[in-house]
């Protein structure tokens, strides 16, 4: 077990792609850390030179309080987890999972029983002796976390190890993996550009965008208290909706409606108040919105419904908002067909409302998020 | 019903022309096989007859009784060896650098593998009997190996960069976590998971230097002569002596035949892999 720091890390490939911009946090003894963010924006690079797999351009890397930036993947013990499982298929089970402990030269009654240890916490006793090809994703997953947990190493890294399985088994997978975790202990980074993932599994989330970290917070942190605008929109699904709107005083136009900002908001966030009289850019979370008609509020707007999907627990319902939208700058975000410019809100199941209708939307003022159009930053 | 009628019907005729195709591939080796078996006062036979009379292994008794036959026998075999060793050393750990560390560098060094294929090996003799001969290698195992290998070291490393491309990379980077230098990885992993593309291009050296004729014929002259030379030297100035050269080609084809026949379902895999892995 150990703690790992990143100060400073940039990767530069050959003189010209800079994918990773000074990266710098610390990863406590024993945290389950969550890199997560959308295709391309380095958290797997980030995790390959932890490993060593990557050489590191600039910046310093240490592992249990030793620099390791020119120390060989093999010596760095830890232990990776891989999207393809990378298991070897001319091995048995048995063998793949005892493979890290012959190279590490471990004495042959020890090897059987950490291996057998291994598969009971796995549940995979009854495959050792079957080669990949003959198991299931589920199994072949097992195995992967048998050879990683077998050795007992530092950390423990895993790049996407659930993106090959089918929904139902990640969901169960991914409270095994916390789980697991927890029990043994093990500093771990697990990487995922599924942000459902990261909230739930992370004791803390590192969120980056092109190579740059945008924010490392606890999930609740993260969803509460976003640093920025990408942060905001990329944590919860469906996606903060962003607009620009101005303060005037209390009162925030948006669009063609308005309504006072509570007190209470001012006061949570003092530099609000520098705001006022200018454009703003304003976040409201789809749970924060509902019909107004069952749910009424002081801030309220109008909104023709284009989409409703009723999903039984709750009406997800699409809304023409005449107001500038604001792109959060996810290059993976789901833009709709046509109407990609919509307000996304749940509502409650009993709403009547129908795509065409002119919707009154309540709004929960006090959870509204702020951000400056400039730096895109959170105003607190 | 008239549809299953007509898709029989479409398939006995599929199979009949295969069975055409292979009939007329397959009979100047009969042939061949045919005469090898005649009695020697039956080979020249005029009008000729397909099979023979009387079955005798009279050729056989008389080129296995010869001093010649055997030791190019020999030769051929430690040649085909020694290039099929060589061949796999220089090209298998090329073709996996060349495909698993992919820089402009090696797609140029890959294709420049596939042109040596294109020049005609005529053209290359030439210069490599000048080689040999500064060298001191010409009539020499040695300078036919060296040769041989010249001509097997590209195919094996087409056939060796297209079966590493099948697998992942990450098996490597696993393997290096696990405790493995590259090198380590390369031997204890990535070597047994392409064991059959590695016996697959074996197999193509070996044929590649057992079936050669010109370079040995260039290059050699007495002592290192292979066994395709002295089948040809049957055809001499004192006429052709068809028993003799028909019984030794049979003899040099059997090795080829067998381990074709051994190995057809790693062979046929091997040429279609990748194509369906993707």
């Amino acid at each position: 077990m150990a703690e790992i720091s990143l100060s400073n890390i940039n990767k530069v490939y050959g003189d010209s792609f800079h994918a990773i911009h000074d990266l710098s946090f610390d990863i406590r003894d024993g945290e389950f850390m969550v890199f997560v963010g959308p295709s391309g924006c380095g958290k797997s690079t980030a995790l390959r030179m932890i490993a060593g797999l990557e050489n590191i351009t600039s910046g310093t890397l240490t592992i249990g309080g030793e620099v390791v930036n020119a120390v060989d993947p093999k010596d760095r013990d830890i232990a990776m987890v891989f999207q393809s499982y990378a298991l070897y298929p001319h091995k048995t089970v048995r063998e793949n999972i005892a493979f890290p402990l012959r190279m590490a030269k471990i004495d042959k009654t020890e090897i059987g029983r950490r291996v057998e240890e291994a598969a009971r916490i796995l549940e995979l006793s009854q495959h050792l002796d079957r080669k990949p090809g003959n198991l299931s994703g589920g199994q072949r997953q097992r195995v992967a976390m048998g050879r990683a947990i077998v050795r007992k190493p530092k950390a423990f890294l895993m790049d996407e190890p659930l993106s090959n399985l089918d929904a139902k088994l990640r969901v169960q997978m991914r409270a095994e993996i916390a789980g697991l975790q927890r029990e043994l202990g093990v500093t771990t980074i697990y990487v995922t550009h599924d942000q459902v993932e990261a909230m739930t599994m992370g004791d803390r989330v590192a969120v980056m965008k092109a190579g740059v970290l945008q924010q490392v917070a606890s999930p609740h942190d993260l969803y509460s208290r976003p640093d920025n605008v990408f942060v905001a929109a990329f944590i919860g699904s469906p996606s903060m909706n962003l607009y620009e709107a101005t303060l005037d005083g209390n009162r925030l136009t948006l669009g063609k409606d308005g309504f006072e900002v509570p007190a209470q908001v001012f006061e949570s966030r003092p530099s609000l108040r520098g705001s006022t009289n200018r454009k703003i850019i304003v976040g409201i979370r789809p749970e924060n919105m509902d019909d107004a008609a069952i749910h009424p509020a002081s801030a309220e707007i109008s909104a023709p419904a284009t989409l409703v999907e009723v999903l039984g627990a709750e009406d997800i319902v699409h809304l023409n908002i005449d107001a500038p939208w604001v792109d959060a700058g996810d290059p993976d975000a789901v833009t709709e067909i046509g109407e990609d410019r919509s307000a996304v809100a749940r509502f409650s199941p009993k709403s009547t409302i129908r795509p065409g209708d002119i919707a009154r939307v309540a709004i929960e003022a006090e959870e509204l998020h702020f951000f400056d159009p400039d730096t895109r930053a959170s105003i607190w | 019903m008239t549809d299953v009628y007509q898709r029989d019907i479409g398939k006995v005729m599929i199979n009949a022309f295969a069975l055409l195709l292979v009939l007329s591939y397959a009979l100047p080796y009969v042939y061949l096989l045919m005469t090898s078996l005649k009695p020697a006062a039956d080979v020249q036979q005029i009008p000729p007859r397909f099979f023979p009379e009387t079955i005798s292994l009279e050729n056989f008794n008389t080129v296995l009784g010869t001093a010649t036959l055997p030791k190019a026998f020999l030769n051929s075999l430690v040649v085909a060896i020694l290039t099929t060793v060589l061949s796999l050393v220089l090209a298998v750990p090329a073709a996996y650098v060349a495909t698993q560390y992919r820089r402009p560098i090696t797609v140029l060094f890959l294709l420049f593998a596939l042109i040596t294929r294109m020049v005609p090996a005529v053209s290359l003799g030439v210069p490599l009997f000048q080689l040999l001969k500064t060298l001191g290698l010409l009539d020499t195992t040695t300078g036919l190996v060296l040769a041989h290998t010249s001509t097997a070291v590209p195919l094996a490393l087409l056939l060796m960069a297209a079966f590493f491309e099948g697998i992942p990379k990450e098996l490597e980077d696993a393997a290096r976590m696990d405790g493995c230098t590259r090198f380590q990885a390369f031997a204890k992993i990535i070597l047994p998971v392409m064991k059959s593309g590695i016996a697959i291009t074996a197999l193509f050296s070996f044929i590649t230097s057992w079936n050669e004729f010109l370079y040995a014929l260039l290059l050699t002259s007495e002592s290192a002569k292979t066994a395709p030379i002295v089948i040809a030297e049957y055809n001499s100035v004192y006429g052709l002596a068809w028993g003799p050269m028909t019984a030794s080609a049979i003899l040099y084809s059997l090795p080829v035949i067998i381990v074709t026949l051994v190995l057809q379902k790693q062979i046929i895999g091997g040429l279609t892999f990748g194509a369906v892995k993707g």
